[in-house]
């Protein structure tokens, strides 16, 4: 590979700098038309930081709002609220001259190779095209790092002339991380740069962009969907669930032992390599929540395993339990979903619409199950609510109910360890069992 | 005055200078003289393929012909031009044909683009080759009009006073001559059969009339090759305004989208809900007597009034493939740099939505064209005595079922023909552009008019 000199010298960067610092970033959107008044909520309060030359691992199941975090620091989206700060400046609010001077600095690899190349132009124009827009040098030189650029990728110089069709997906991508490498940025968002290509091709990719790292002494920001890629390649590691981070830690610890019970059910979703070690399989139940409509406290407190129950229900059966947190899922998932047509129909001809669903849903549910009076009561009295029709009012019943503090209060990023990690779960207090206990207990 | 549209004039140029060296390129005499009327035609240049070179007025001195090529019946003279005023046209393009081709394969420094599937495409494309040279004969037709007639403008129908004609007289047994515009009112068509020139026979006055004569004893072929050129340039300025309207509003709607193409919806619904020959009829009446009416026989005005009416279409058909392309990564990547939006959407985004819009301007120039005659054939259109398809459709018209058919007839072959290669060519390049492609329904639709 070539380089130029000054690429090697940036190679020894002082690693414990802060290159990048997010302060309770959100980005809103509006997209429901100009009627809707609830917007999605796809950043919600985020905060980390990135050190010079560290690759922090950014992930979560799609829709968790990763893309438009990374989106959002690449200024594609606008933020609704909060600071980035590279370098010790506010980008949200950059615009001219610094926000192109701010494009120099930070580039982004895109998922899809097909998609990020526009095929009706050659690959050298491609990635020369950062190079015209900053009017770099003169446009001999540019042809000149242009050819360097794609033997540093692992292409050659007569690829030049050839156009995006002509290339395999790992070739395409290569293209796009040239591009990227263009105007010798500093910081690399790299959006799922290999999910959507061959498995086999995903390792060569990820030791191209390590290779790149340490040559050019680059910061990464690596969103993925997976823990499995993360893992080789990050420092760090962010899980991110419904616009939240709920786990930020060094990525050996954070797989080791895994603190945020969101972070285990992730883990545990990795096929193990090795099938004679135990890890169960936590099989999430239901859906994550709208993010038009997260939850009020924890945002993963409509699905977690571990939910911390109200002290009068401690003692409560595991497995009945799991049903009352199912019913709720019911009821939330039923007040979501738009009165199908033949619901509007039976309605009007005043003809009973849920009341046979919840009769039917409560005994499916608790049917074979020992059930307390008192519990059955409360069950009852909410199903009278989604009954008619008013299952907001059922909600904020069972709510009162069977909810505790994970239902009401947002938690706070706690640490866990002495490696600052973090993690967002009532359970780190001191007052309650470790998730990890308690998972423990769960899977015997 | 003679509508000498701007683009054309600049077409002329390109493909005069061009034909000068095709001609230098060939051996012998014929070469010599072109060149050299090359030279002068740089000041008249649609006369430039030789009307002076190869003439074909001229009259019968009771052994011989006088003035015409090489003597010559002036049919056969008349021929000799037309032939070469074609072999020239399709000569230029042969040649810059295999210009690319030989570029494709020998100079360029790309092996491959993905244009060369789109090319490759079209040659296999039997129906859109029809269309092809049907709209390339048409294109020749309007641009060598002054060339192709057996007479000209000037002499036949604007100043026939001012211009004389020698003729062979049977009864004093000598050469005679009398005025165009006399010669004009003894050798109209009007049905009976000894007030008839039939298309490809001689009148009273030894003048050959192709296509035969209008009611008023004009040169039909004339004025067919004038109105082409007339439609051409119609159809071909309006939806070009149309398509640049149509394809910025594209570019800023699929960019910026939310408000900007509400705006643009707003405004194009309410256009498309208007019935465009009403509102043709309409603005024409109003501007019956004013000055906009005037400029070229009515033209401009009948140009604004089609780019204005159809930009809307040509938005809403493109508007589809703008949004699909919005959404590429690419256009991102371009905003993840710092391209400007200009840029982003001139070269990200408008080279993938041309081609659609390209298809849908040949499918809908047919339309216009057919309009046009439309509102000639109603009177509204192009005022006389500039020649319109559609005028010499409706002066003929009564003598339909009588021997003087051709004055109607003729004209309205030529239209079907014509509107039929251009929608042929449009099927084409969209094969070609997208073999996949399942329906042209959007555009096809509106390719009537009148
Ligand atoms: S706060 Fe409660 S609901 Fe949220 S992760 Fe921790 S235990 Fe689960």
């Amino acid at each position: 590979m070539s380089t130029t000199s000054t690429e090697e010298e940036k190679t020894s960067h002082e690693s414990g700098e802060t290159l990048l610092e997010v302060n309770d970033l959100k980005t809103y959107y509006e997209d429901g038309g100009l009627l809707s008044s609830n917007p999605v909520k796809a950043v919600d309060g985020v905060s980390f930081s990135i050190e010079r030359g560290e690759t922090l691992g950014l992930v979560g199941e799609s829709g968790c709002g990763k893309s438009t975090l990374g989106r959002t620091l690449m200024r594609l989206e606008e933020a609704t609220a909060g600071e980035v700060k590279l370098d010790g400046t506010d980008i949200t609010t950059l615009s001219g001259a610094d926000l192109k001077q701010f494009r120099n600095d930070v580039q982004m690899v895109f998922q899809d190779p097909d998609s990020s190349l526009n095929e009706r132009m050659t690959v050298g124009e491609i990635i020369r095209e950062p190079l015209d827009v900053h009017d770099w040098k003169t446009p001999k030189e540019r042809r000149q790092r242009v050819r360097e650029l794609l033997e540093t990728v692992g292409l050659q110089e007569e690829h030049y002339y050839r156009y995006p069709h002509q290339f395999s997906g790992g070739q395409r991508q290569r293209i796009g991380i040239a591009r990227a490498l263009a105007l010798e940025p500093e910081f690399i968002i790299l959006d799922e740069p290999v999910s959507a290509l061959d498995v086999s091709v995903q390792a060569k990719i990820l030791n191209l962009l390590e290779d790149l790292q340490n040559e050019f002494g680059l910061t990464y920001l690596f969103i993925a969907h997976d823990l499995a890629v993360v893992k080789h390649i990050c420092d760090r590691v962010a899980v991110m669930y419904l616009g939240n981070i709920m786990e930020i830690g060094p990525a050996d610890e954070m797989f080791e032992s895994p603190a945020n019970p969101y972070t285990h059910a992730l883990l545990s979703s990795i096929p193990e390599p090795n099938p004679t070690a135990e890890r169960d399989r936590i099989t999430l139940r239901g859906t994550p929540p709208s993010p038009r409509d997260p939850p009020a406290g924890c945002p993963f407190s409509t699905r977690c395993p571990v939910k911390i129950r109200p002290e009068q229900y401690r003692t409560l059966d595991d497995d009945l339990w799991e049903r009352i947190e199912v019913f709720r899922e019911v009821l939330r998932e039923r007040s979501r979903a738009e009165p199908s047509l033949s619901d509007r129909v039976r309605d009007l001809l005043g003809r009973e619409t849920h009341q046979a669903g919840m009769d039917e849903t409560l005994t499916e549910l608790f049917g074979g199950l020992d059930v307390p009076a008192d519990v059955m009561d409360h069950l009852r009295e909410a199903a009278d609510y989604a009954e008619n029709d008013d299952e907001d009012a059922a909600r904020t019943y069972l709510r009162e109910e069977f909810g505790s503090i994970c239902d009401r209060e947002r938690p706070d990023q706690l640490g866990v360890g002495d490696r600052g990690r973090l993690s967002l779960c009532h359970r780190h207090d001191e007052e309650y069992e470790e998730p990890a206990t308690v998972f423990e207990t769960l899977v015997q | 005055m003679v509508l000498l549209g701007v683009e054309l004039g600049a077409i002329l140029q390109v493909v005069g200078a061009i034909a000068g060296v095709v001609v230098n390129l060939l051996p012998g005499d014929p070469g010599a003289a072109a060149v050299s009327s090359l030279q002068e035609s740089l000041k008249g240049i649609p006369t430039l393929v030789s009307r002076d070179f190869i003439p074909n007025q001229g009259y019968w001195d009771g052994s011989q012909w006088v003035g015409t090529f090489l003597g010559l019946s002036p049919a056969a003279a008349w021929a000799v031009r037309v032939t070469v005023v074609y072999a020239y046209a399709f000569a230029v393009l042969g040649w810059l044909w295999n210009g690319y081709n030989r570029y494709r394969r020998y100079y360029r420094r790309v092996d491959w683009t993905p244009r060369d599937d789109v090319v490759n495409r079209f040659r296999g494309h039997t129906w859109g080759q029809f269309g092809l040279i049907i709209t390339i004969t048409f294109v020749v037709m309007a641009v060598f009009a002054p060339a192709l007639g057996p007479t000209t403008m000037e002499e036949n129908i604007l100043q026939p006073y001012d211009y004389e004609v020698s003729y062979w007289d049977d009864e004093s047994q000598s050469v005679q001559t009398v005025l165009v515009g006399e010669a004009n009112l003894g050798s109209g068509s009007q049905g009976a059969g000894d007030e008839n020139v039939a298309p490809m026979t001689y009148d009273d006055f030894g003048r050959f009339h192709p296509f035969g004569t209008a009611t008023n004893g004009k040169d039909l072929f004339t004025q067919v090759v004038f109105g082409a050129r007339i439609s051409l340039t119609i159809a071909t300025v309006a939806m070009g305004i149309a398509g640049i309207i149509g394809l910025s509003l594209a570019m800023l709607t699929a960019y910026y989208k939310g408000l900007a193409d509400l705006a643009i919806v707003l405004a194009s619904d309410s256009i498309q809900a208007l019935p465009v020959i009403m509102v043709l009829i309409l603005m024409l009446v109003i501007f019956q007597n004013t000055w906009v009416r005037e400029l070229y026989d009515g033209a401009v005005l009948i140009i604004l009034i089609f780019s204005l009416v159809y930009w809307p279409f040509i938005w809403r058909s493109i508007r589809g493939p703008a949004f699909q392309v919005s959404e590429q990564d690419w256009i991102d990547a371009a905003k993840s740099f710092g391209q400007t939006p200009g840029q982003v959407m001139r070269k990200h985004m408008a080279p993938y939505v041309f081609s659609y819009m390209l298809i849908y301007a040949s499918l809908s120039l047919g339309g216009i064209i057919i309009s046009v005659a439309g509102l000639s054939y109603l009177g509204l259109g192009i005022t006389a005595p500039t020649p319109e398809w559609g005028r010499l459709i409706a002066d003929g018209q009564q003598y339909v079922a009588s021997p003087s058919w051709h004055i109607s007839l003729l004209p309205g072959v030529l239209i079907t023909l014509v509107v039929t290669g251009l929608n042929a060519f449009g099927d084409g390049i969209r094969d070609a552009i997208d073999p996949q492609a399942d329906t042209g329904d959007e555009a096809a639709a509106t390719g009537g008019g009148a």
